[in-house]
């Protein structure tokens, strides 16, 4: 099923809590397209509202609230954001075989249907969303409440991914970031030379976009920021537009955005004044911002 | 002589200072235009120094290459010249960086022969 979906925009690649999604796609329509281990999966979401949750790894299908509660058994996912036009939309909702009306609380557990089925002598948990037309098959005699929880299948699916034995706590993110923001942040990470893009603030990393270790990375912008933090006050310099640190292997930026911090991380190759005037139209974007 | 080079940067669109100086703050030579090397300015000088050299040690030890601080109205490139000295270039913002940067590595083994 994934393969056959429009491809749509990619917006990029981004690291982040599954609850994130939901809270920062109020006006994406797309598919939010997972990676996790060795499995794939997405969620289809109009305007903040996820219409089909799927995941795969080999032979075995999550559907919706099997997929989401696998999403959310995880505390950071790997996801590309990738827009879809009106069109690219009907055919994935078709693709989905999902109906016209969408219930507006299509996720939620107690309007959930529950099958079992049985399909090549392997069990096979699939789980039904509202608004999905239902493949005609014969339900299973017993109809559990609730699908086995993945866990209890080893063999099949690594439940527990390396974040795990972190004891990273899986909670909402309460910086907000809107659709412009990761628009923007996109953007930036897809210019060549860009390795990773971070937006931080003191407690956490929002949001990462390419493939890096991020507390290291952070460990590092904030011993920046506290430098500039320190010279700062000292300088009448007008406002901190953004630190470069240059060592051979790379640039690492570190720059103010809205009331969190940019970290961008590059090969030494970057076109630092393209870099040097996004940064600079983001500070002033941020001036006017303040003094309206 | 050190002047001399120094100037090169002086003569470059909108720069306002160029100074050698060491790890300790202590100013080895500058030539400046429209700007006052005060005390503060040295403290905050070794700071990023300071600073950017042990950021710099967390990429597995790697050596800083250069660091550019830059704010709306100025901004301020320092790179290693030798051991504990540095090249320091404080300009306008609307000053050409490219060139800033590329006058810097071309001198570098001139200043080197000089200190």
């Amino acid at each position: 099923m994934i393969d056959q979906l429009p491809e749509g925009k990619s917006i990029g690649w981004m690291q982040a809590p599954p609850q994130w999604i939901f809270t920062h796609t109020v006006r994406f329509v797309g598919v939010v397209r997972i990676v996790i281990q060795d499995g794939e999966g997405f969620i289809l979401i109009k305007k903040g509202k996820p219409l089909v949750y799927y995941f795969k790894h080999g032979r075995i299908e999550l559907r919706g609230h099997a997929a989401l509660d696998y999403f959310n058994s995880h505390p950071i996912i790997e996801f590309n954001l990738c827009k879809f036009t009106p069109e690219e939309f009907s055919q994935a909702l078709k693709i989905c075989n999902v109906d016209e009306v969408i219930p507006e609380s299509a996720g939620r557990q107690d309007q959930v249907t529950h099958v079992v089925t049985q399909e090549k002598a392997e069990d096979k948990t699939v789980e039904v969303q509202p608004g999905i037309k239902q493949p005609e098959r014969e339900p299973a005699p017993v109809q559990p409440e609730k699908p086995e929880p993945l866990a209890e299948k080893p063999e099949l699916i690594r439940v527990k991914s390396p974040a795990d034995n972190t004891e990273r706590p899986l909670v909402p993110q309460p910086a907000v970031l809107e659709d412009p923001d990761i628009k923007i942040i996109g953007q930036i990470k897809k210019l060549n030379g860009i390795v990773a893009i971070s937006v931080f603030d003191d407690d956490r990393n929002i949001l990462l976009m390419g493939d890096v270790e991020i507390e290291p990375l952070l460990k590092v912008a904030r011993t920046m920021l506290a430098t500039t933090n320190k010279i700062t006050p000292h300088l009448d310099w007008g406002s901190f537009v953004h630190m470069t640190l240059q060592i051979p292997e790379g640039n690492v930026i570190v720059a103010p955005y809205h009331e969190n911090h940019l970290c961008i991380l590059t090969t030494r190759t970057i076109n630092i004044g393209h870099i040097r005037r996004i940064l600079r139209d983001l500070q002033q974007e941020r001036t006017q911002n303040i003094l309206l | 002589m050190l002047k001399q080079i120094l100037n090169k940067f002086l003569i470059l669109h909108d720069v306002q200072a160029a100074i050698v100086i060491q790890e300790n703050g202590e100013i080895i030579q500058s030539m400046k235009s429209g700007i006052m090397i005060k005390e503060e300015l040295q403290e905050v000088i070794a700071t990023i120094m300071l600073d950017s050299k042990k950021t710099a040690a967390q990429f597995g030890n790697a050596s800083l290459s250069m660091v550019f601080v830059e704010f709306s109205d100025h901004f301020l490139i320092l790179g290693p010249v030798m051991e504990e000295f540095y090249l320091v270039v404080i300009a306008k913002n609307t000053a050409n960086i490219g060139q800033i940067t590329y006058e810097m590595k071309k001198n570098q083994d001139a200043i080197v022969s000089l200190l």
